[in-house]
């Protein structure tokens, strides 16, 4: 199923990426990296730990995970054929 | 069963299907691999790639027919110091001047998408097989060496060689061990939209020139110089391209606010710069916005640029190797000088029968000797940037702007360019033809959208065009291939000092640069409706001339086909 986003337009997501950002809560400290870097508003802090909202704007960029300075953000890329595609980049 | 190939290409983007376009033609049993679901569907950039890369890079790019949004004479910088009083300086200075633009480039713009297809069709042609909508998750390793990949159903394909082209991420090569994670001090997120406008309206008000803006961090206008590109903005054939871009930390401070940040500094060059408010604005509309991030500081940094780029069994090639310009923030003339590289070293070790590292070294090492890439990303320009920022110091600001985006950027590149332009004059003189009828073809493609595997490539020709310029243009090309090819001896002879000698670029043109400045001035008033007049009819020569004249190869089969590359999932 592919989605848009009004904020974004111009791209479209594929689903079925897998759980390709997973966050290791028992190192996470809470700092608020990962969301600050997001442009895909992708992060919540919930009890002062960062957790995914969604990967349905995810561009795949990895800012949150070079931004990581205790290592909880664990990256790797979407199944293949899934997540974000666009003809204007 | 296990599938096996001499090469396994990682990512089909511009360095990746360049690499196995190299292999595949060279005989090897060939394997490209890209986790999108058709080649380019990923790949984000605001891209003019520069003059060099097709002039120094990959053959079948240079003599090819590939696709362009717009051809770009140079740039424009505005220099804002205070945007509600209007108080800017620009600088224009770094324009190919007319008559020679705009057939004789700065570069050319182009999405990227259709620019990996094209790619991808040549290696797909040349014989190389592509798997797309295919994630590579892991790389095999026997003892050590470099054996393979892994792909998300586990299924596992061997080669002789990886050659790793996924990106500056490099996700395999950091979980292999192959190099480090890089810090976010090397990372730039660029944030980029794309806005349609008619044609007519961009040839009027942006024609052939890029704009920069650079401004005082708490303008809000551009992100902080020289820990950003500022913000850049590309006329393609009918959108303008807009990117700003900022690294992900500066010095070890705090992670700055990205999104609020990047909104702020939209909005305000949208609604407050003349050019954009006045004349863009009213004629445009948001098409697509999304992002990247790029490796633009890597070569800054000692530690990582003495990163091996290369291990047992496994290449690194273009941005996963640390390679975008710091310079002049490009990443697809490195891509495609490692690209060549790399199946160079590939195609060397097979025939050796060792893909082991002590072979393949010789690719950081030919990395290392490429006058381009090591000047492109070595430039601390954009620290002298942020220096004459923080010190609010206009004379430096638009000293600093005018070297890294001027003229006076001949200061720092002459040098590597010549170094390369004697470099292959010493290999093969004739050269210079095919250079030049590149330009000429580029141009002709760009104005009649006549692309490889496009329907146009197969137009009718006006039989009753004027035949003047065509040939004046035989003979003075003609000619002059003749007489590159007799003097062959001596050219490739003086071709030596002249490498040697071109050491002496860069310093003659800081001297030089203040005398010629005023002189160019002065002289372009008077000169310029004769140089427009010119340029004017060099256009509707190439407009209207047979395309025959401009090619290299003759009896290029020219295939059509259209869409998107999209091989099943095997």
């Amino acid at each position: 199923m592919i989605k848009t986003h009004d904020d974004f337009p111009g791209v479209e997501w594929i689903d079925g990426t897998g759980d390709f950002i997973r966050v290791n809560s028992s190192k996470c400290t809470g700092c608020g990296n990962c969301m600050k870097v997001c442009l895909g508003d992708c992060w919540e802090i919930v009890d002062q730990k960062a957790q995914i909202k969604t990967l349905a704007t995810c561009m795949e960029c990895a800012s949150c995970w070079y931004v990581c300075d205790a290592g909880a953000v664990d990256f790797s890329w979407p199944k293949g054929g899934t997540g974000y595609r666009s003809d204007w980049g | 069963m296990e599938d096996f190939y001499d090469v396994v290409v990682i990512g089909a983007g511009f360095g990746g299907s360049a690499a196995a376009k190299k292999c595949a033609d060279a005989g090897l049993k060939t394997l490209m691999i890209e986790r999108s679901e058709n080649v380019g569907d990923k790949v984000i950039s605001g891209l003019t790639i520069p003059i060099y890369g097709f002039l120094f890079g990959p053959d079948f790019i240079r003599d090819g027919n590939p696709p362009f949004e717009r051809p770009t004479d140079g740039i424009i910088n505005y220099i804002i110091y205070d945007i509600d009083a209007g108080d800017m300086d620009i600088d224009d200075t770094l324009r190919v001047p007319r008559p020679f633009s705009p057939v004789v480039t700065f570069g050319y713009n182009t999405y990227c998408k259709p620019f990996c297809e094209w790619q991808a069709r040549k290696a797909v042609d040349a014989g190389s097989e592509l798997r797309t909508s295919t994630t590579v998750v892991d790389i095999i390793k026997d003892n050590g060496m470099v054996s393979g990949v892994v792909l998300e159903d586990g299924s596992r394909i061997r080669s002789k060689i990886v050659i790793d082209a996924e990106g500056s991420q490099g996700i395999l090569a950091v979980k292999a061990g192959i190099r480090k994670k890089y810090p976010p001090e090397a990372i730039s997120l660029a944030d980029t939209y794309d806005y349609v406008m008619d044609k007519k309206d961009l040839d009027r008000i942006l024609g052939y020139s890029l704009r920069f803006c650079w401004g005082w961090d708490e303008q809000k206008i551009a992100p902080p110089l020289g820990h950003g590109n500022g913000l850049m903005v590309w006329p393609y054939r009918n959108s303008v391209h807009f990117m700003q871009d900022h690294c992900l930390r500066l010095d070890g401070n705090k992670v700055p606010n990205l999104k609020k940040r990047f909104q702020e500094y939209h909005d305000n060059i949208t609604t407050k710069l003349p050019l954009w408010k006045e004349e863009i604005a009213p004629r445009c509309h948001v098409r697509a916005r999304m992002w990247e991030g790029f490796e633009i500081y890597v070569g800054l940094d000692p530690e990582l640029k003495k990163m091996s780029n290369h291990d047992d069994g496994i290449i690194l090639i273009g941005d996963a190797a640390g390679l975008e310009s710091t310079e002049l923030c490009d990443g697809v003339p490195a891509a495609w000088f490692s690209a060549d590289i790399a199946a160079d070293v590939a195609i060397e070790a097979i025939r050796a029968g060792n893909t082991r590292k002590d072979f393949l070294k010789k690719y950081d090492d030919r990395i290392k000797d490429h006058p381009i890439i090591q000047w492109s990303i070595s430039s601390r320009n954009r620290y002298n940037l942020r220096y004459a920022q923080e010190k609010h110091d206009k004379r430096l600001l638009k000293k600093y702007v005018h070297y890294a985006w001027g003229m006076g950027q001949l200061t720092h590149s002459l040098t590597p360019i010549l170094k390369m332009t004697f470099r292959f004059i010493k290999k093969d003189p004739a050269i210079v033809t095919k250079w030049i009828k590149m330009y000429f073809r580029y141009y002709q493609n760009w104005l009649h959208e006549s692309y490889d595997y496009t329907e146009s490539r197969n137009r009718i020709i006006d039989p009753g065009r004027p035949k003047t310029g065509e040939a004046v243009f035989k003979i003075l090309v003609g000619g002059q291939d003749l007489i590159l090819k007799i003097l062959a001896p001596i050219i490739k002879l003086l071709a030596i000092p002249a490498f040697y000698l071109s050491i002496i670029a860069n310093p003659a043109m800081k001297i030089l640069l203040p005398v010629m400045r005023p002189v160019y001035k002065i002289l372009r008033v008077p000169l310029s409706p004769l140089g427009n007049w010119l340029s004017d009819k060099v256009v509707r020569f190439v407009d209207r001339a047979d395309p025959s004249l401009f090619e290299v190869t003759p009896g290029q089969s020219i295939i059509s086909q259209k869409g998107s590359i999209n091989l099943k999932k095997d």
